[in-house]
């Protein structure tokens, strides 16, 4: 039986291998017919290891394999006695053989066109057009990192672009193209990241969202339909679209931001991540595609310097110390993993990385699964590899013991069944104590360790003194070369020998020089042989002092989420914001993170239950949460999508933040509730987010449940680029005249496109419809509809009254609403105008001469409009501001005279109704959100502090708490700094200090990363 | 009540206004001297510009007929000038537009580069400063490694001559920086350790070896302005203001302070010196204590330490004064009340924080001879407030002294008010 399939196979690879004939210049080669290799410990796939196993090779195939296999005479065989076999690894990841990507040139204007040739997608990020194996070349150099590391086959792509295109599965060695391309087209790669397209759009991650969306709509409706305009991207990717599909993220929290895309489109997508998914377990458990990691663990902090190492963030150190647990923390949060190669440095970083991660508890078989079965699985190759199977391709490596659990060198790369020797190392042992004979003089050598890795110590004698001295000691293959630096009575300098072994290594000898360059012959004869010694420990299992990651980990990171509990603030000033006005002596009760109950008598006892958290707010104010209107915080790559006019299609909403210091900062001066706007770099801008400050939870727990739609818009001096230099003077708008023309031509667009769809509905109905098509989705023409159908309200961006007054005219005459205009600086001269359309305006306290559109603004103007019955904010569109908004709202006292219960509203109740959230946000109220600060006084008072803030019930700033914080923080970052000058001190790699730049976004911050933008706001 | 007291202003301030009294006396303020002390029922007598009374009004008398003109104040708050020190107020109008900014010159060294002939005292920045209680500022040049000299100006002037309060009080170093990064404001690149600090503050030495030196030549002819612009430094008439904020660069700023031995260093900026406690003080540099109201520099500090460092300095007796440069700092300026307020929320003492924008930057910056605190043989240049100057709600100023001569407390922005306020009310009828 056994031998029919064996001859069945060998037919099955002859007639493979002839289904392609290359010509050859001279005369054919043969290769063996059968290789054996026997007597090794094989990995035959993930939890099966057998000892003293054989495997038997035949046209590139393993065609047996087993302790007790019958090995053909004329088999070529090898005995790798002692040596342990592993499946050849397969890289998921790579661009191995690729061409390097050619910079275009660099232009300061805007690119608003692809530059491309040909009917290609409109983008120049989405090209699913490029196949790798259209490009594929044998690159042995790029290879050789891969194979030492133990990898043998790899997917290849271009990585560049959004929509990259297809990948090709190669196998890494010298064959010729044809051989080592295994499989033509093996995934479809995607990320947010534009590479080098030139064109100004997109120019943020939400953009590069909402234009991998619109661009799978529209290959759904290239796919669909069967009238179109023919493109050869969308004509590529409709065949390869159903390719295992790979997407390259930079961050946890873009893995969600995908997985979003991809379960909107119903594709099962796997994720090359960026090594800190363990900051995001919970959030991560549904992903049902495989997380590839990488073992880019970072290198200690140099640390010595203490003036530079406060500088380091504690996040950064934190990740330090985590980031070797993120394979086993997903493998065991129920995850698929696989590993790959990309991040590490060298082959020796990997394996060294590999074990760091089998110590913090990833399995020997998981890790090996990770790297060989899982990728198979993933590309539906697990018939051809990921496992040393009869049947399958014969690529392995061979290790001098196991690399897994032992610092093993690689020996052989085996490669569809081609040995590629690595290292060759002789097998007569050199460990022991020779005594050398060296141009006549004697010197004593110890050579210690093991053949992969020897020592070597040298006695040297001076003046009677034996003096001790490391010998560098390399051998390859028979040769050996021993260099040693003398200083006795005989010579000064540096021996430099070289020789071969003899006698089974029982004598070495050959010639060098002496440290006076003279060329001599040495001989060495071992005295004493000593058995190798076992130089690599058992590696040891270390989870138990793994500190967890911190709620987000960052400084001031929650241990844990908290519980809701039922609290009861007592003999509390109570600004309701309510008709009862301001209460004095009240008790609140709050459950389930709600405002449960008011008790305004003190007479009345008050009943509290055990379990509940009392609070005395004797002496203090309680008020509802601080709501910032406008705000910019916890937002990723980008608050611009300014790369066109118009981008209602984008969404802050997909691109929230959770791990930014500065919600945490915020929460510490009240805030519990914010619009994240998009900037104002365009006239119709994006989609905004709109959350509540809830330190510790995942984004999707931050963004408030069934919130009212929002889109910013803006107007003015940002959106026709008046302040971004000579070159940005190509995108229209360029003046206030063509800012007007962007909004008509948007709706009328979205009108025309709304009747485009009706039509479409309309004649489902009759007959023929079958052969009628659904129109193209537009994303950013049905966001425009929803403004038209008042689904989603406008907050815009504005100063001057000129331009105020337009829109309202372009609203009026379109039919749509300005629900608010936001900085509104002159609103106070429009305030009749802007009562009459209904508008609100969410201001700056004080805020002036930034910008030549600010030049009459005032201090009044809250006052001003709010006089005319307007609904006003005030808000902060800074971070820093952001913390203190209760000063700003103080300054309306100041200027205009307002009432101090009308100024607290002005950051309280307005903002809830301008933002439609004033049902549940925004007073003291009974039913509505717990989202409630307690001051130390009167919250307009410059001396007021926050107590405490919570949202939803939960206590999430709580003053006495951060100062046990600060010290947590400061205790963690001693213990981390010990922990890295241990490393430091045994000598292991350091980096320097390194600070990443965390911008701060303003309105017109244009780009995805950066620091602090200029004075424009 | 608050209306009463708006009518009052608008039929005092007028009079006040054209009419230049010589003796006013001011009776039952609430007198903030500047220098720690209160006074609370004050009598406060001004003669030809200067303080020539300060007392208790319960236990002293006074003349009618002394005074061209008597003021009840009701227990309104005066308070001495608060001082803007290191702003650029004056010197730019609309930050956005390049042609306004005249804060910066081209090169690194520009020591002879003088803010005092730039600045526009008709500013309409520096009627809404003025409006909040900040009478003085310094013009400070921005840019280089050696931005050029500041001047300190009275913000209520004809011309730059007049409004000179001290010419040339000193230069402004920008301080190598021995961290780096952040990057350009599209791309993030992390902050690293500047690798060539070393160098660059080599380089600075090197411009002081030369200045200094110059500064004992005597030749009469060919003399390089830009070095003649140092010497007033060796000499300790002209102050040398060191831009930094990092501990690293404060421990280097006193040791080249000693070096070059300048009588009168400041640290300007200073968010780690008080860390350097002691040595800051053993050094007697004092520090212009950067932005209040900023956010902290490291992840891990605590979130009100920009709050607190006021107070972390009074604590350990460092000299300091509050300034608010950063963005849309002339602007801005007029919000120096609010931070010392915020100091004082965060442990400074109501008269610490006035004294930290008021006395204590007059000492810093060398004119609080006649500035800087309410006491007799002092010019009267100071304001009266209805309420705390500090909080937002309160600072409401109604009258307002420079040199004993009464200035407007309106501006324009007041008048746009007025002028819409009217608009709507005619509306109404």
């Amino acid at each position: 039986m056994k031998k029919k399939i064996l001859l069945y196979l060998i037919c099955f690879f002859a007639l493979q291998i002839k289904a392609q004939i290359i010509p050859q210049n001279g005369t054919i080669a043969s290769s063996p017919e059968f290789i054996a290799l026997k007597n090794a410990s094989v990995y035959i796939r993930p939890g099966l290891k057998i000892e003293k196993a054989s495997i038997l090779i035949s046209s590139g195939k393993i065609i047996d394999i087993g302790k007790k296999i019958t090995i053909p005479k004329n088999a070529i065989e090898y005995d790798l006695e002692g040596k342990t076999i592993v499946p050849a690894f397969i890289e998921l990841y790579s661009n191995i053989g690729m061409p390097k990507g050619s910079e275009q040139n660099y232009s300061p204007r805007p690119q608003i066109e692809s530059s491309k040739k040909g009917a290609y997608y409109w983008n120049e990020a989405i090209h699913p057009e490029i196949e790798a194996h259209n490009f594929f070349t044998v690159d042995s150099k790029a290879n050789e990192n891969y194979l030492k590391s133990g990898f043998g086959f790899a997917v290849s792509h271009v990585q560049d672009g959004i929509v990259r295109g297809s990948g090709t599965l190669v196998s890494l060695g010298d064959e010729n193209r044809s051989k080592n391309t295994i499989s033509l087209k093996s995934g479809m790669f995607y990320s947010f990241s534009k590479g080098s397209s030139n064109q100004s759009y997109p120019s943020s991650q939400m953009g590069s969202i909402a234009l991998l969306r619109q661009s799978l709509y529209d290959l759904k409706f290239y796919s669909e339909n069967e009238k179109h305009d023919q493109s050869i991207s969308l004509e590529r990717w409709k065949e390869d679209i159903s390719l295992p599909s790979f997407f390259k993220v930079n961050d946890k929290w873009e893995i969600l931001r995908a997985e979003k895309i991809a379960s909107e489109f119903q594709l099962k997508m796997n994720y090359i991540g960026s090594g800190n998914e363990y900051a995001a377990l919970s959030s991560l458990k549904s992903v049902k595609g495989s997380l590839i990691i990488p073992l880019n663990f970072p290198e200690a902090y140099n640390v010595k310097d203490p003036y530079l190492s406060r500088q380091i963030p504690l996040s950064d150190m934190k990740h330090w110390e985590l980031a070797a647990s993120n394979p086993s923390l997903l493998k065991n949060n129920g995850n698929t993993i696989c590993l790959t190669y990309n991040g590490s440095k060298t082959p020796d970083d990997f394996w060294k990385n590999l074990r760091k991660a089998i110590t913090r508890g990833l399995k020997v078989d998981d890790a090996l699964g990770a790297l060989t079965m899982e990728p198979a699985k993933i590309l539906k190759m697990d018939t051809e590899i990921g496992s040393l199977e009869i049947g399958k391709i014969a690529s392995f490596s061979v290790y001098s013991s196991d690399p897994f659990t032992s610092d093993a060198s690689l020996l052989e790369s085996w490669l569809l069944g081609e040995q590629k020797v690595q290292k060759s190392i002789s097998e007569n042992s050199i460990i022991g104590k020779y005594t050398m004979n060296i141009n006549g003089k004697s010197y004593r050598i110890e050579i210690s360790g093991s053949n992969e890795k020897p020592a070597g110590k040298v006695e040297t004698f001076k003046s009677k003194d034996t003096i001790q001295q490391k010998a560098l000691i390399l051998l390859n293959e028979n040769d050996v070369t021993i260099q040693f630096n003398c200083d006795d009575d005989a010579y000064k300098g540096s021996f430099n020998l070289h020789g071969k072994i003899a006698g089974k290594g029982s004598v070495l000898e050959g010639d060098g020089t002496l440290p006076n360059g003279k060329w001599i012959t040495w001989s060495a004869i071992r005295a004493q042989k000593e058995s190798e010694k076992e130089i690599e420990k058992e590696i040891e299992l270390n989870t138990d002092s793994i500190a967890k990651p911190w709620l987000p980990n960052l400084a001031y990171g929650m241990d844990s989420i908290p519980k809701f509990q039922s609290i009861a603030i007592k003999n509390v000033t109570v600004w309701t914001n309510e008709q009862e006005g301001i209460l004095n002596n009240a008790t609140i009760f709050i459950e389930n993170g709600k405002i449960k109950r008011v008790e305004i008598d003190p007479k009345k006892s008050v009943e509290l239950a055990k379990d509940m958290l009392i609070i005395d707010g004797k002496g203090k104010h309680l008020t509802s949460g601080i709501i910032d209107e406008h705000s910019h915080i916890a937002i990723s790559r980008g608050v611009n999508e300014g790369g066109q006019a118009v981008t209602a299609e984008v969404s802050i909403g997909d691109v929230v933040n959770p791990d930014d210091i500065n919600i945490y900062r915020q929460l510490s001066g009240g805030v519990t509730a914010a619009q994240l706007l998009h900037g104002s770099a365009n006239p119709i801008g994006g989609q905004s987010a709109l959350i509540k400050l809830k330190w510790g939870f995942s984004p999707d727990e931050m963004l408030i449940k069934d919130a009212p739609k929002f889109i910013k818009c803006a107007l003015g001096e940002n959106v026709k680029q008046a302040n971004w230099g000579d070159f940005n003077t190509v995108r229209f708008p360029q003046s206030r005249m063509g800012v007007e023309q962007v909004f008509y031509d948007g709706f009328t667009r979205a009108k025309a496109y709304k009747k485009e769809w009706e039509d479409y509905q309309v004649n489902l109905g009759k007959i023929g419809a079958s052969t009628i098509f659904a129109p193209r989705k537009d994303l950013e023409l049905e966001v425009l509809n929803e403004i038209l159908d008042s689904k989603r309200f406008i907050s815009c961006h504005s100063y001057v009254q000129s331009e105020i007054n337009m829109l309202m005219h372009v609203a009026d005459s379109m039919g749509f609403k300005i629900n608010t205009f936001t900085h509104i600086l002159e609103g106070y001269k429009v305030a009749d105008k802007m009562k009459k359309h209904g508008a609100g305006g969410s201001t700056f306290s004080d805020w002036w001469a930034y910008k030549f559109e600010v030049n009459d603004a005032i201090p009044y103007n809250a006052k001003l409009m709010q006089d005319q019955g307007l609904v006003v904010a005030i808000n902060s569109d800074d971070a820093e501001m952001g913390r203190r908004l209760n000063q700003e709202a103080a300054k309306s006292v100041k200027y205009g005279g307002m009432s101090e219960e009308e100024a607290w509203k002005m950051v309280t109740l307005n903002p809830a109704k301008l933002l439609h959230l004033d049902d549940r946000m925004g007073s003291v109220k009974i039913g509505k959100d717990a989202d409630l600060v307690l001051w130390t006084g009167n919250p307009l008072s410059i001396e007021s502090k926050v107590e405490l803030t919570m949202i939803d019930g939960l206590i999430l700033y709580n003053r006495n708490n951060n100062l046990a914080l600060e010290e947590r923080n400061t205790k963690e970052r001693a213990r981390l700094i010990n922990k890295m000058l241990e490393s430091n001190e045994k000598g292991e790699a350091t980096k320097p200090f390194i600070k990443k730049g965390r911008r701060l976004y303003h309105c017109d911050t244009h780009g995805e990363e950066g620091e602090e933008s200029e004075n424009q706001h | 009540m608050k209306n009463r007291h708006i009518i009052l202003l608008f039929i005092v301030c007028p009079f006040l206004l054209f009419g230049q009294a010589k003796k006013i006396l001011f009776t039952n303020g609430y007198l903030h001297v500047g220098n720690g002390q209160v006074l609370e029922t004050a009598l406060l007598g001004v003669v030809d510009g200067k303080i020539s009374l300060v007392k208790n009004v319960l236990t002293s008398t006074y003349k009618k007929g002394d005074w061209d003109t008597i003021i009840e104040l009701n227990g309104q708050h005066i308070y001495p000038a608060f001082v803007a020190p290191n702003s650029t107020l004056g010197l730019t109008e609309i930050d956005a537009v390049r042609a306004t900014r005249d804060y910066a010159d081209v090169g690194e060294y520009n020591p002879h580069v003088r803010t005092q002939i730039a600045f526009n005292s008709e500013s309409r920045v520096i009627e809404t400063v003025r409006t909040n209680g900040v009478l003085i500022s310094q013009a400070t040049p921005r840019g280089g490694s050696i931005s050029g000299t500041s001047s300190i100006m009275s913000l209520s002037a004809w011309n730059w001559e007049e409004a000179t309060i001290l010419n040339n009080d000193g230069i402004h170093v920008n301080w190598p920086e021995s961290n780096h990064g952040g990057g350009h404001w599209t791309e993030s690149e992390p902050k690293i350790r500047n690798d060539n600090y070393v160098s660059q503050k080599q380089k600075l030495e090197g411009f002081f070896e030369m200045a200094s030196a110059y500064s004992k030549s005597k030749k009469e002819f060919d003399r390089d302005i830009r070095l003649d612009a140092m010497n007033e430094c060796f000499l300790g008439e002209k102050r040398v203001y060191f831009h930094a904020n990092e501990l690293q660069q404060i421990l280097d700023i006193i040791e080249f302070s000693k070096k070059y031995n300048l009588k009168k260093p400041v640290i300007v900026g200073g968010y780690d010196a008080y860390l350097v406690g002691n040595r800051l003080k053993d050094s007697g540099i004092p520090v212009m204590l950067m932005r209040v109201h900023s956010l902290p520099e490291h992840e891990e500090d605590a979130v009100d330490l920009p709050y607190r460092l006021p107070a972390l300095l009074q604590a350990q007796g460092i000299p300091f004064c509050l300034q608010n440069s950063g963005e849309m700092e002339a602007m801005n300026a007029r919000n120096l009340p609010f931070q010392a307020g915020t100091a004082m929320a965060y442990g400074l003492s109501e008269e610490e924080a006035i004294r930290a924008i008021s006395l204590s930057t007059c000492e810093i910056l060398g004119i609080d001879k006649n500035y800087g605190s309410i006491e007799v043989g002092k010019y009267a240049t100071l304001f009266v407030s209805k309420g705390s100057a500090l909080d937002m709600r309160t600072n409401q100023v109604s009258t307002i002294l420079m040199q004993g001569k009464f200035v407007p407390v309106d501006n324009f922005q007041t008048e746009l008010y007025n002028k819409y306020k009217r608009k709507y009310e005619s509306k109404q009828k």
